[in-house]
Parts: structure tokens; sequence; C-alpha cells
């Protein structure tokens, strides 16, 4: 509409401009101006504002300037021709200029397209999974179409997955999810109510369906806007492809790994069942067969071997199944208020012939205040430092358990004094199936520590190990405290009668 | 030795059924075997044991009904067995009127230990004795005085009962939830943490080194236990 104001006023100023100097100028001068005036128009406002005000100056000029003055009628020959030419230049000039500007405002759309795609693209590969890809797509549509729109993505078998409706557009909140399996099948783009179904195609599968909620008519009409709309969903379609495709090979490492720790924990027990089993088959079979041959001493030997060494299948079984009840699936925690001290006896109660030989100094103050823990499991942890406490340091030394609050938490120390442990394995040794010596006799299945970390993580506490500065290593635990409830009758501390 | 008491085993398991029978035979007891818990229920009308041994994992019925069908029809003492993923159940069962449990795998020593501290209790009830004593520890139940080799230590109210309910059950476990029940009453049986403090208390009390106790044991996740050295 502008433009055409301008189409008439262009000509208008054109003559006012003129009008004073006309005594000097001649009739080629005149016409070149109103062509300039054309030219402007024609630059600034396209075709149809340059004719109306080529239209325009022809008659002004001939009016205003040709002679005879202030008539249309032109008297001489060479400003007709002047007139015609430039009528045909305004035309020729307007015409290559709508051209340009048409090119100049397509390639300003294709941009934006194309910077639209862009950034789609840059979002979607730092997408971290599939809902990562359909929150972006979303995103993305409703700031490219400001339309409402949803992504479901099919599982391995095709079915489309419910999205969580909480983060569904109101607009969208009851999409028929049969109806949107039925499209995702024929997969052919579908219009329907107000809805657009556009089923997204990876490059060896169909991924999902984007469907675009608006009123009609659509926002895409052209041909333009449709392949953008193509482009869009095919790269969200590879996008989804891609993320799967990577799941998959995740999949596969970590089954890979789970498959070689299996392989070890196999092994590794087959060897510490296998080593008392041949123990107790070789003293049992042996007392079978020669039983009349022995003395009473020798077969109170062969029977104690069958004793230590079954007991010993019967903690390393007892541990395995612990591990498998932990690793089968979260920690369920049965917590109370317990006192750490009675936890600490109990561990060296069960303990007891394994510390025969050794001092346990326990340093336990009398303030330590009760911890809200799972008992059975924080005993499980301590005989596991306890015996590896024995286990890793010479017989007769000491072993230190000590315990104190430390900002907010309960930290207890189990301290032995052997060799300590090999540099650089501290957190190492928390591993599963971790052995610090293979060859040696004390492996065990290498569970313990693994165990303990659990345990301790599922109570919101840490574990570590380290070395002390003299000899010897160190394992702490620390627990986080919480408010204890107080008791509700302080019983009076007077003496009973 | 025709004249030893009559235990009952109730057990699944062949095998443990043939090792506690030789066991306990050659340690005096006489025995008759229930494979399952209908069977068990039955022989305790017919064969009229002074004890029973209970196996948690039973074929047809759970261990804490049969214990609950075996306290509605007497109270003779019931052990029971219990393997280590069955924490709880052996809790409720104790809770259900069971008197002791013994964790398998154990070995012949520690079940005659327990059955003879469960018929220690039946015989002669520690309650109505007037002095116990195990190791330096010396209770004297009718004036109510606590001596540790032989000097007074003094106990307040509340830590004299929890002391006389573990003499009445000594060297037997006794639960959280009894213990709480009778000491403080029903309403503070989820009040765990009572005990831990008076138990404490008692423990620095009477034991030397209370992180390692002799006399008060704890049973972690079920109880206590006051040894008979």
């Amino acid at each position: 509409m502008l433009g055409y104001v301008w189409g008439v006023s262009a000509p208008l100023i054109c003559t006012l401009t003129i009008w004073p100097l006309q005594n000097w100028l001649g009739p080629a001068s005149i016409l070149m101006t109103y062509l300039l005036g054309v030219f402007l128009v024609a630059s600034c406002y396209g075709r149809g504002a340059s004719m109306v005000a080529s239209l325009i100056s022809a008659p002004v000029f001939a009016f205003y300037f040709a002679r005879p003055i202030f008539s249309f009628a032109i008297q001489d020959l060479e400003n007709i021709i002047s007139l015609v030419v430039m009528m045909v230049v305004a035309n020729v000039t307007g015409n290559l200029l709508e051209k340009s500007r048409l090119q100049a405002e397509l390639a300003r759309q294709r941009e934006i397209l194309a910077s639209a795609l862009y950034r789609l693209s840059r979002d979607l590969s730092d997408a971290k999974d599939q809902d990562a890809v359909a929150c972006i797509a979303v995103e993305h549509i409703r700031d490219e179409f400001e339309v409402e729109s949803v992504l479901l993505i099919a599982d391995g078998e095709n079915r489309l997955k419910t999205p969580a409706s909480l983060s569904l557009p109101i607009s969208l909140a009851d999409i028929d999810l049969t109806r949107a399996q039925h499209i995702f099948e024929n997969r052919k783009v579908k219009k329907e109510n107000s809805n657009l179904y556009c089923p997204l195609e990876g490059s060896l599968a169909w991924q999902g369906i984007l469907i675009i909620h608006a009123n009609m008519p659509f926002p895409w009409q052209t041909a333009e806007q449709n392949a953008f709309l193509d482009t869009f969903c095919h790269l969200i379609g590879q996008t989804l492809e891609r993320l799967q495709l990577a799941t998959k090979a995740r999949e596969a490492t970590i089954q890979a790994e789970t498959e070689a720790l299996r392989n070890a924990l196999l092994s590794s027990i087959s060897h510490d069942l296998r080593t008392p089993l041949t123990r107790i088959i070789g003293a049992a079979s042996t007392l079978i067969e020669n039983d009349a041959g022995f003395s009473t001493l020798e077969r109170l030997d062969l029977n104690h071997i069958v004793l230590d060494e079954a007991q010993r299948m019967s903690e390393l079984t007892g541990k395995l199944l612990d591990m498998a009840r932990l690793s089968s699936g979260e920690i369920i925690l049965h917590r109370d208020w317990n006192a750490l001290e009675e936890i600490v006896g109990s561990a060296l109660n069960r303990l007891d012939k394994h510390l025969k030989d050794r001092p346990v100094r326990t340093i336990l103050p009398d303030s330590l205040p009760l911890l809200w823990i799972d008992a059975v499991l924080i005993e499980q942890v301590l005989v596991n430092l306890i015996e590896n406490a024995v286990k890793y340091s010479p017989a007769g030394n000491p072993i230190d358990i000590c315990g104190k609050t430390e900002d907010g938490y309960c930290r207890l120390a189990v301290v032995d004094y052997g060799p300590g442990i090999a540099k650089g394995k501290e957190i190492q040794i928390f591993d599963k199936f971790y052995q610090g010596d293979p060859e040696s006799d004390q492996s065990g299945v290498g569970l313990g520590l693994a165990l303990c970390k659990a345990i301790i993580e599922a109570h919101g506490g840490v574990i570590y190990a380290s070395n002390r500065v003299g000899k010897g290593a160190e394992f702490v635990i620390k627990l986080p405290l919480h408010e204890p409830p107080q008791v509700a009758e302080p019983e009076t501390t007077g003496i009973m009668s | 030795m025709s004249e030893g008491h009559l235990i009952l085993i109730i057990e699944d398991d062949l095998q443990t059924r043939r090792f506690l029978t030789s066991s306990l035979k050659h340690r005096g007891w006489r025995t008759v075997e229930a494979d399952c818990g209908k069977t068990g229920l039955a022989m305790l009308k017919s064969e009229n044991p002074e004890l029973v041994i209970l196996d948690l994992g039973l074929p047809d019925m759970d261990g804490i009904t049969v214990t609950r069908r075996l306290r509605q029809l007497s109270d003779l003492p019931i052990l029971i067995l219990s393997a280590r993923s069955q924490e709880q159940n052996k809790i409720m069962a104790l809770d259900a009127g069971a008197d002791d449990y013994l964790t398998k795998p154990f070995g012949g020593g520690e079940l005659n230990a327990r059955l003879q501290a469960l018929l220690r209790r039946v015989s002669r009830s520690f309650v109505s004795m007037e002095i116990f004593e195990t190791g330096e520890l010396k209770v004297d139940l009718t004036r109510r005085k606590v001596f540790l080799s032989n000097n007074e230590v003094h106990i307040t109210p509340i830590e004299y009962r929890l002391l006389t309910i573990l003499i009445r059950e000594a060297g037997l476990v006794v639960t959280h939830r009894q213990l709480l029940q009778e000491v403080w009453g029903a309403e503070h049986i989820g009040d765990q943490h009572y005990l831990r403090i008076y138990m404490g208390q008692l423990r620095h009390k009477l034991e030397t080194n209370p992180a390692r106790p002799r006399y008060l044991l704890t049973e972690v996740g079920v109880g206590y236990r006051l040894s008979l050295s």
C-alpha cells in the first residue's frame, strides 16, 4: 500500500522540485528526473508501484512542462520520443529490479530456513537420549512454525511409546494413540482434524511420529515450506536412529563387560570352592578307606580338616549369597537406631575363633550417638573389615577399632599392623573381584570390600582405605549422623532401693 | 540313655535330619522326626516330646505358622533352624513364640548348648532362684542386688528389669520386641532406641570392655542374649 502512495507522490515531488527550475532545464533533464523518481520507487516497492509512478509521470510531464503548457497535448516530436523512451526504460528497470528483489527475498527466506535447520541439527547433535530429542524437536517446531507438536518415539517392536502426559501441551493432551499408531504403520504424512501426522524415517527403520497441532489452514502451504518440514522430520528421524543405535552399542558393551565379569567370578569361585572341596573329599575318603589303620589322633586330624574346610566354604557361600542379594537390586535397608558399640561387639563375637591370638583394641567413646543404620548389614561390613585385617597382617599383631564423631559423621576405623595396601591400589581394592595377589593362598573371591562399599554407600556414607604413616592399613567408614529421638521418660539416675 | 529327653525334629531335608538324629543320640537325647509341618503338629500330640527343633523352610507350611500352631497346642521350648536368607522370618518366628534359633550351618556342640539352655529354663526357672551366677557376675534375686567380682554394682530399676528378663531366659535370645514389651509396654515396641540406651548403660556397668562383652551379648538385628559361660 505504502508503495502505491509513493508511486503517486514521487511524480508530484518531482514536479514540485523541477517547477521553479523549468526555465533553465531542457525537457530531457526534466524527464530524467521523473525517470529517477520511477527508478527509486521501483527499487523500493517493486513493479506495481513503479508502474503507477511512470503512468502518472507521463501526463504530469505533458501537462506542466511539454508545450503547450497546462494542456495534455504535446507539440514537439522530441518530447513525445523522450516520453516514450522514459516509459519504456521505467518499465524495463522496474521489471529488472522486481526480479532481483524477489531473488533477494527468496535468498533471505532460504537463509532463514537454512539457519533454522542448522540450529536444529546443532541442538539435536547435543541430545543425549531420545527423550531429549523429543523436547528439542517440539521446541524448534514451536519456534519456527509457531505451532505446538508432540513427538512419539517407537520402541523396538514398532509400538509408539506413550509420552509423559505432563510434558504435553494442552491441545495435544488427548491425542488418539491408536490413531497415531495406525498412521505410523502406514508410513504416510496425513492431515486429520487439526493435526498433521508426520511419520519419521531413519535410514534403517521408522523411528516415530511427529504430530503437529495447528488450526486450519496450516502455516506451510508452499512446496518450499513442505520441503522444509520434510527436512526437519528427516533430521529428527536420523537423530533418533543414531541415538537408538548408540544405545544398542552401549548395551552390547555393557553386556560384554558383564560377561567378562561373570567369567572372572566363575573362575574365581570355582577355584575358591574347589580348594576346600578337594581337601574335604581327600580327608573324608581317606577316613573311609583306611578306617582301621588310623590312630585316634590321626582320625581327629583328618576330621578337623573336613570341618575347617567346610566352614571356609560356608563363609564363602555366605558372602556370595550376600553379594547376589545386594547386586540383584537396590539394597533394602532395615534401619533403626543402633549403638555402634553393640555392632562392634557382635562382630568381634562372631569372629572370636579368628581373633584368638590377637589383641583387639577398641576405642569407642561413650559419647558416640546412636546411628540410624541397618545393623545387620553394618555388622557384615565390620566382620569383613576385621577379617581382612586378620588375613593381611601377621598373626599376633594387634587390630585397632576406633570410633569418633567428625563433622556430621560417625567415623569408624579398622586398623591393622601388617604390610599395608599395595601402592596405588587404595581405590581398586573396592572393585568387585579384585584380588591382591592372584597366586596367594589368602585369595577370597574379592567380594568382601565391594560388598562393604555397596552397603556403606546405600547408607549415604563413604568407605576408603589408606596406609598409615607407621605401618599397616587403615579402613575407614563414615556414616552420616541423624538427630536421635529423645527418650520420653528419662529414668531417675537414683540407685535402686 | 533311654530316659533322655525326647526331641521332635521337624525338618524336610533327610541328610540334615540324619545328622541331627545321630548327633543328638550320641549326646543322650531321644528323637522323633517329621518331614513337614503337618506331620510335625500331629506328632506333637502323639509323641508328647519335651522340645521341638523346627526348620523354617518347610515345604508345606511356613515356619511362623508352624510356630503359632505349636504354641497354641503347648508351651514346650522351640528351637528354630534358619538359613541366612531368612533373617526376617527368624525374628517373626521368635516373636511368634519360638524360644531360640540357630543359623545354618551349625555344629553339634552349638546345638547341644542351645538345647541345654532351653531345658534349663523349663526345669528350674532362673526366676525362682535366689542367686544367679555366671562368670564374675552375681545377681541376688531376692535382695535385688547385682555384684561383679563380689563388689556391688548400682543399677537403676529399668536396668534391673532388663537384666532379670535376660536372666529368666539365660543362654537364650530375647528379641527386642519382647524386651520392649515387658519393660516399657506394648506402646513402645517400636522404640528400639530405649533398649540401645539402657542396654548400653547396663553393659558399661557390668562389662570390663563394653565393646567386647562377656555377659550381655548382642544378636544384631534380633535381640540380646545373656551368656552362660
